[in-house]
């Protein structure tokens, strides 16, 4: 077929990092048609990103290697310097591939708070990249083109907006400028590097919906690297998943996912948290719904009435405060003993200062919570220390939640030991091995180092100290944000289970939708620092009652339509 | 998902802890090796000072009894010093926690401090002379000497020919670097200066960074308040010409080593705070930090336990500086005639060198170079430090 654009064969990309050979991307090949998406799907390390960076060549020449394989590019315009036709990327010089590069095939990335310069105008950014490949535009003619590349990608008044500093801009429009930046000189290929996972969902959903409008017109194609399922199942037209640098599976992306062959996709699938609650959600439900009813009282645990936390914004000399960043406005909320109760909203709604105010770990403003009874607002630090047994936190991010120089025994045994549980250390050891079983984790792990585990893996002690003084409320901070689908599954799974034998209670911050559906008994959406809703998972998901709700639920891209 | 995350712990288990990939990358630097042999050789030499270079004798055999007056005249510091280097380099050898050994060295050294203060006397008055007189009475039968036989304050008068000897040039004895202009051996006296040159760096900079660390942590730490206290503290002392307070502090109380540690260490902290200080303000917002906050941890375990282990890397780096400028101010003071009395060290022989009524090259290049070369490899290790400690250098 004519028709396509690029095409790897056998690609294999290995990196040498000192004496070692880390083998990023073994015989890889997949073709890509005009006018398509191709999705590589596959988890952290999987080599998604390597595959990408391969073809654009921006791997670092003394480290990366490809031993065999080659990537057939078929420009439309003379990409080779000695005439068109298609090219080997592996065998083009650098000269030539810098001609490639940016108008043949762009690339934008994850991050887009890193991907601009700060000290240029977004403006000045596009016109050098057009006078780049252009050299005979002119100041105006760039100009125009710029301006135009903004309006494409829907940055309102364009014309002004090209004078803006990036930090002037959100998230969301600086990947919009980094897709005008990457798409003004018209590649035919544009490589997405996870070009939506820094962003909030409903910001996701914008950027998915621009990318298929700008393909559509400029019938360009597009290399979408993803771990998202929700996300290929709306944008991608094929897919191929990875695992360990090979691509175990690829076809068209309804076939995939509709009827997956191999093992390792349906592994995945499985996990998704959507798919999950079919499972075993229902049952574990049931039997703890049965035993609160035994109980009968539900007595509320925790009681937020009026919270508020304001971080002051200081000016001038002598630091005065001239304005407040409400963070937390208002809140009055109030968790059940036992409850699940996750709060949802974009990143800066609040949600998360809230939870670290429920902890002191900041200060509250105004207001005032309870626990058990007992208000903790007013107290001071150290009168706070006896209820710290009883309240904890987990962490979004296993890598830096754990210190690197202490091992898992001295993380799990020290707050035990200044809280009086347990008599000797031996005995702190046996609970927290304890401990470390029902987390599942091998309890001989205890003696080693934080950075000898995987991701998933430091979660799990990341939860197992949390547990070891025994706690009755948690408060869980994005506890799987960081995580693969399938490990974020076996997490979910730990903590559902943790509930119902420990009879905790969760307050389970997050803003993935359908983790939210799959773990929790009710929801209380935030926007911007106050709770515009609450209720009953099921009922809030089925049938939103906010505004605000409704765009959040609506942005979720699903596995099925 | 077993598997995989299997696979992620083998290739983990091969990696080193933080401080020992440091040493690593810091020492597989060519300079900073060479930098840290020198710094090695130096050590040696000054511990084994009193056995390398000494007028008294290993063993001497008078008139049929033996006997050992180099044993006889070692003084308790000496004892000591010996002491902990055999036991540091004892314990390298055992396979104990790095805590376990720690708390042995002190304890050793503790106890071994204290015997041999309270039984270790040696001899206020030696004369050197003795055993040339001896000898030349012919009472000797054998004698084994150090390598050097000649203690820095042995002059040397009873021999005629003394006074400023160009290096090997003398017929009857052996002066490597020649002789001074009170006829004692250069070498010598360069190898018992170099107690000095490296007690007042490691002595000076530890002052120095006891007392940032903990100012540091605290303003890191607590900011606010407690850190803008800080910070106009360490402003003051940061504005405190050092040369010129050693200057006036020797005009006043007279010439004292451990006074010259003391000024050192109290006015070069506020560099070691500064340091501290910004890597406890990253550190506070760290996840491991606040959960140790969570969990109700005591202070003093959130600071030097959570904190400042992972905080200490720079501290080393400017360490490893503040310890070559420390023995640069020593040699300033000493040159400037303001340094110690009785004892030689290399800026004093500096002066002497340049005081001579005629300039001899042997009296100012040996000590000279001397100071140069040990300047320079903490010099080098420093920068080696820096660039492994920045996780902005790109690594292979």
């Amino acid at each position: 077929m004519s028709d396509i654009l690029i095409k790897a064969n056998d690609l294999r990309t290995h990196l040498q990092t000192g004496s070692t050979i880390v083998k990023a991307v073994e015989d890889v090949s997949f073709e890509i048609s005009r006018g398509e998406t191709y999705c590589l799907v596959g988890e952290s390390g999987s080599g998604k990103s390597i595959t990408a960076l391969s073809i654009m060549q921006l791997l670092p020449k003394g480290i990366a290697s490809h031993p065999s394989g080659e990537i057939i590019f078929h420009s439309q315009y003379s990409a080779d310097a000695n005439g068109s036709g298609p090219v080997n990327i592996l065998d083009v010089p650098d000269e030539d591939m810098r001609d490639i590069r940016g108008s043949r095939i762009a690339m934008i990335f994850q991050e887009p708070m890193n991907s601009l310069n700060p000290v240029y105008t977004i403006g000045e950014q596009i016109i050098e990249a057009l006078q780049i490949h252009w050299p005979d535009m002119t100041d105006e003619q760039a100009k125009q083109k710029a301006i135009k590349a903004l309006a494409d990608v829907q940055i309102p008044n364009p014309e002004q907006r090209i004078d803006e500093y990036p930090h002037r801009l959100s998230g969301g429009q600086r990947q919009r400028v980094m897709i005008a930046m990457a798409m003004a000189c018209e590649p035919e290929l544009l490589i997405a590097d996870e070009p939506t996972t820094a962003l909030d969902v409903t910001v996701q959903a914008e950027i998915l919906k621009l990318m298929q409008e700008l393909q559509n017109k400029k019938r360009m194609s597009i290399l979408f690297i993803t771990h998202d399922f929700g996300v290929v199942a709306q944008i991608g037209h094929k897919l191929g998943v990875m695992r360990h640098g090979e691509i175990v599976e690829q076809g068209a992306v309804q076939e995939v996912l509709s009827n997956p062959q191999h093992d390792y996709t349906k592994q995945l699938l499985a996990a998704l948290p959507e798919n999950l609650k079919q499972n075993n959600r229902a049952t574990m439900l049931a039997a703890f719904r049965e035993k609160q009813k035994e109980n009968k009282e539900e007595a509320d645990l925790i009681n937020i009435e009026n919270l508020k936390v304001y971080f002051p914004i200081k000016k001038g000399v002598f630091r005065h405060t001239v304005d407040h960043i409400k963070a937390v406005d208002d809140v009055s909320l109030s968790i059940r003993q036992g409850q699940i109760l996750a709060l949802v909203g974009e990143s800066g709604c609040g949600k998360t200062t809230l939870g670290r105010a429920l902890l002191r770990l900041e200060d509250p403003t105004a207001g005032e919570f309870s626990y058990a009874g007992n208000i903790l607002s007013s107290l001071s630090q150290k009168q706070i220390l006896p209820y710290r047994r009883d309240m904890q936190f987990i962490f979004q991010d296993p890598m830096s939640s754990l210190n690197p120089r202490l091992n898992i025994a001295t993380t799990l045994t020290e707050p035990m030991a200044v809280h009086g549980i347990g008599k000797s250390k031996d005995e702190r050891i046996a609970l927290a091995q304890d401990v470390m079983q029902q987390v599942q984790l091998d309890p001989e792990y205890i003696w080693r180092y934080p950075h000898e585990f995987s991701g998933g893996q430091r979660q799990r002690i990341g939860i197992a100290r949390s547990l070891v003084l025994n706690p009755k409320f948690i408060v869980c901070d994005e506890v799987t944000s960081a995580l693969d689908v399938s490990v974020q599954a076996e997490i979910l799974d730990i903590l559902l289970k943790l509930r119902a034998d420990r009879e905790l209670t969760l307050l389970f911050i997050t803003h993935n939708i359908s983790v939210v559906e799959y773990i929790s008994d009710e929801i209380a959406v935030m926007y911007k620092g106050k709770i515009v809703e609450r209720g009953d998972t099921d009922q809030v998901t089925s049938s939103p009652q906010h505004e605000y709700t409704q765009k959040l639920l609506s942005a979720v891209p699903r596995l099925h339509h | 998902m077993t598997d995989n995350s299997n696979l992620i712990i083998e290739n983990n288990n091969k990696r080193q802890s933080y401080a020992r990939r440091i040493a690593h990358d810091a020492f597989s630097n060519l300079g900073a090796r060479l930098g840290l042999a020198w710094i090695l050789v130096l050590v040696v030499v000054a511990v084994f000072a009193p056995l390398l270079a000494n007028s008294h004798p290993y063993l001497i055999s008078i008139e049929g009894a033996i006997s050992s007056p180099l044993y006889e005249y070692l003084t308790a510091a000496d004892i000591i010093l010996l002491f902990l280097f055999i036991m540091a380099v004892l314990l390298y050898f055992f396979k104990w926690s790095t805590n376990k050994k720690f708390v042995v060295f002190i304890a050793s050294g503790i106890v071994v401090s204290t015997i041999s203060f309270s039984f270790v006397d040696t001899p206020e008055l030696a004369i050197y002379q003795k055993y040339r007189d001896l000898d030349r009475a012919n009472k000797v039968e054998w004698v084994i000497n150090a390598p050097i036989p000649y203690s820095p304050k042995d002059y040397l008068r009873d021999v005629g020919d003394t006074s400023l000897e160009e290096p090997l040039t003398a017929g009857l004895r052996t002066h490597w670097f020649g002789t001074e202009e009170n006829g004692s051996d250069v070498l010598s006296r360069m190898i018992h200066a170099s107690r000095i040159a490296l007690g007042i760096g490691f002595v000076a900079t530890g002052i120095a960074m006891i007392i940032g660390v903990i100012i540091g942590g605290l303003m890191g730490y607590f900011s606010g308040t407690v850190d803008m206290i800080g910070m106009r503290l360490v402003e003051i002392f940061e504005a405190i010409p050092t040369l010129f307070l050693l200057l006036t502090f020797v005009a006043f109380f007279g010439r004292s080593l451990y006074l010259m540690m003391v000024i050192i260490g109290i006015t070069t902290w506020p560099g070691y705070a500064r340091y501290v200080r910004a890597e406890f303000f990253r550190l506070r917002k760290m996840d491991f930090v606040q959960s140790a906050i969570v969990a109700g941890l005591p202070l003093r375990s959130i600071l030097f336990r959570h904190m400042l282990p992972n905080g200490f890397a720079p501290v080393m780096v400017a360490a490893s500086f503040g310890v070559a400028s420390a023995i640069l101010y020593e040699a300033i003071l000493s040159f400037l005639g303001l340094g110690l009395i009785d004892n030689p060290s290399w800026g004093e022989m500096l002066n002497q060198a340049v005081q001579a009524a005629s300039f001899h090259w042997w009296m100012a290049f040996f000590p000279g170079f001397a100071i140069f070369l040990t300047v320079f490899a903490y010099n080098l290790i420093g920068e080696s430090l820096r660039d492994a400690v920045d996780p902005y250098l790109n690594k292979k």
